[in-house]
């Protein structure tokens, strides 16, 4: 028997017998179909929140220090931090560790009053070096960015962000534009293309970047940064950099541990893979629901393959009368499991790729078909009608032709 | 053509005590020989022919069938001989269900590794005359009609051996004459053929008359031929 014709044999035995054929398949629908959807919808929120994530923090080739021992949580404020961190400190990690490659300095505070004629806004206001819009992946969408020669001469120059540009100018073009922050006299440079929104919902676009120069002596009047963003050589060694970061740091700041450090290291793209990796529990529960019920599908086929085997005596007698050897009998019946199985994954896989769509179009997630999901949906199913059709098969191979064909 | 050599056949009940259903049975049948088996019931006549068949294989003895000892080949090579080499006719018609007399008489081309060929399966059934019935269930066939189903389906693959145990015990004495003459067409035509009967009127059919007791082979006599009237 050539493989298509065991094949159209398979398929014209399951659509002869189309009740069975529907409970054959129904378990396994019903349980790849759920695995297919809740991988798919798990898949797409995991690229949503590294999708944020990722705009937050611009870069993943970085880390990031702060000031304090790191028990606030969120973007540290000048009015917030404790004055530990030094442009001198950030200076050294740019030259005396080994797996950084450059820094950027930054210092900031929320909701500074800004005004352009009779409108005001109240964004944060970012001091930062020249090399931010670099590590943070920021993107100049008008106008030019902040330059070195602006950090040297303490430029009153600054680059907005979308909403503010939104908010104080409208459809004017605000390049060119003298504006105040905090009733210092600022011309505007550029406009920051839009981040969008970032984890938690917030617009990443409300800000006003200056130089840290300026920020520190002209505005802010203080000395001690807020962040400092150091980027390094190779973005494998995210560990290695806040170590030796770390030894740096109490070096200059004299800190012997146990005493508590008076600065805090983050490390973004281990914290990326924490949340990413932890799924919910409840996600849990129900993929082993699923899993459950594709094994049961399993056990369905198996049971009513039997139940067809002792029916099907006669005709297993008369194909061996003419000719079919055991194997091919077996082949007969494990090719009929693995069809029937193939054709509840692949409407399982439908009806999940389908449930998938919409959950994510009212959720307003990116739309993902997860193909390695839909793979191994496939090769799931595959095996089940293998490993399960396994038995009824071998019974089938079995029967005593002899038998069969008397009465 | 066949030549069975001190063949014996013992079965074990369910409780393990044995069953000689044949007994040091020796004959040899010709090509082209129409050769009746009859007996009383539990005499071994389907042992026998499940042996000739290849479906079984003896406890002793040696069976050649065109002078290969089948009685030692292996499950494939037992199927592959029944393929090519044997079409059988039961009783009991045993046409599958839920399949049209057509897809009956194909059944036995997919394991010989030729081409499905409908047009030769429709010749068939056209030769033992259905060929108006060929789409329909194997249910809504006559007894005797599903027996025609049956020999066309054993024809398939062209068999020069035609093996048939009472093929007319379940018809009326019109249905079961009339396929009494189809066999009696398909000797004429060349083939080998051995039935198990119980009916005299059926042995006379055929050229020679094997009577079996007790699993043994207590006669083997020629007889004149008597060609069947419609
Ligand atoms: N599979 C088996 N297991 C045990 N005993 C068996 C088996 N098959 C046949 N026998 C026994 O072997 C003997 C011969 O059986 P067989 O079927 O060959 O007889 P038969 O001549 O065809 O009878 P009938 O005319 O009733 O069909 C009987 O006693 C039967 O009970
Ligand atoms: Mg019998």
């Amino acid at each position: 028997m050539t493989s298509n014709q065991a094949f159209a044999l398979a398929l014209r035995t399951l659509s002869r017998n189309r009740l069975r054929t529907f409970f054959m398949m129904l378990g396994l629908t019903v349980g790849i179909g759920s695995l297919t959807a809740l991988s798919s919808v798990g898949e797409s929120t995991k690229q949503e929140t590294m999708r944020r994530f990722k705009r937050m923090v611009g870069t993943f080739d970085t880390v990031i220090v702060r000031p304090g021992a790191g028990r606030t949580r969120g973007m540290p404020s000048l009015t917030t931090v404790e004055p530990s961190l030094k442009f001198d400190d950030a200076q050294a990690m740019a030259t005396e560790v080994p797996s950084v490659r450059r820094v950027a300095e930054v210092q900031n505070a929320f909701d500074i009053d800004v005004k352009y004629r009779d409108k005001t806004a109240s964004p944060s206001v970012f001091g930062v070096s020249s090399n931010w819009t670099d590590l943070r992946d920021d993107e100049v969408a008008q106008g030019s960015e902040i330059t070195d020669a602006d950090i040297q001469g303490l430029a009153r120059v600054a680059v907005i962000g979308a909403d503010v540009k939104a908010n104080l100018f409208g459809d004017e073009d605000p390049i060119g534009k003298t504006f105040r922050i905090a009733d210092v006299p600022f011309q505007i440079q550029g406009v920051l293309a839009s981040r969008g929104a970032g984890p938690g919902g917030g617009s990443l676009d409300n800000l006003v970047l200056i130089p840290v120069t300026t920020a520190s002596k002209r505005l802010f009047n203080r000395d001690f940064l807020t962040m400092v963003i150091a980027q390094l050589k190779d973005p494998e060694q995210g560990d290695r950099a806040v170590e030796e970061i770390t030894a740096l740091l109490r070096e200059r700041h004299h800190i012997v541990p146990p005493a508590q450090d008076d600065f805090t290291i983050t490390n973004p793209r281990a914290a990326m893979a924490r949340v990413t990796e932890v799924g919910s529990t409840l996600s849990k529960v129900l993929t082993g629901v699923a899993a459950m019920a594709t094994v049961i599908g399993g056990v369905v086929i198996m049971s009513l393959m039997l139940i067809a085997v002792s029916e099907r005596r006669t005709e297993i007698g008369v194909r061996r009368s003419v000719g079919a050897s055991r194997t091919d009998i077996m082949i007969q019946f494990l090719l009929e499991a693995v069809t029937v199985s193939a054709l509840g994954g692949i409407a399982g896989i439908a009806i999940g790729a389908g449930g998938t769509t919409v959950a994510t179009m009212i959720q307003q997630l990116p739309p993902a078909i997860v193909w390695s999901a839909i793979g191994s949906a496939v090769l799931l199913s595959l095996a089940i009608g293998l490993v399960f059709g396994l038995q009824p098969a071998w019974k089938a191979s079995n029967v005593d032709p002899i038998k069969a064909l008397r009465s | 053509m066949i030549e069975m050599s001190h063949v014996s056949k013992t079965y074990e009940r369910r409780d393990g005590t044995p069953v000689a259903a044949l007994r040091d049975v020796s004959f040899s049948i010709g090509a082209g020989e129409f050769v009746t088996v009859r007996g009383p019931s539990g005499s071994g006549k389907s042992s026998l022919l499940n042996i000739l068949g290849c479906l079984d294989t003896p406890s002793e003895g040696t069976y050649l069938l065109a002078g290969e000892d089948v009685s030692r080949y292996s499950d494939k090579e037992r199927s592959s001989v029944r393929c090519r080499r044997i079409g059988f006719v039961f009783q009991s018609f045993n046409l599958l269900p839920r399949t049209t007399a057509l897809e009956n008489v194909e059944i036995p081309m997919v394991y010989s590794g030729d081409r499905v060929d409908r047009a030769k399966a429709s010749a068939i059934l056209r030769r033992v005359g259905l060929a108006e019935r060929a789409g329909h269930f194997a249910t809504e066939l006559s007894g005797g009609e599903q027996q025609r189903v049956a020999i066309a389906r054993a024809l398939m693959n062209d068999p020069p051996l035609l093996l048939a145990d009472e093929p007319t015990g379940n018809l009326d004495s019109v249905a079961g004459a009339s396929i009494m003459q189809l066999l009696s067409d398909l000797h004429q035509e060349g083939r080998t053929i051995v039935l198990v009967t119980h009916d005299e009127q059926v042995a006379s059919h055929a050229s020679r008359e094997l009577l079996l007791r007790d699993g043994m082979l207590v006669s083997d006599r020629q007889q004149a031929l008597i060609h069947a009237t419609p």
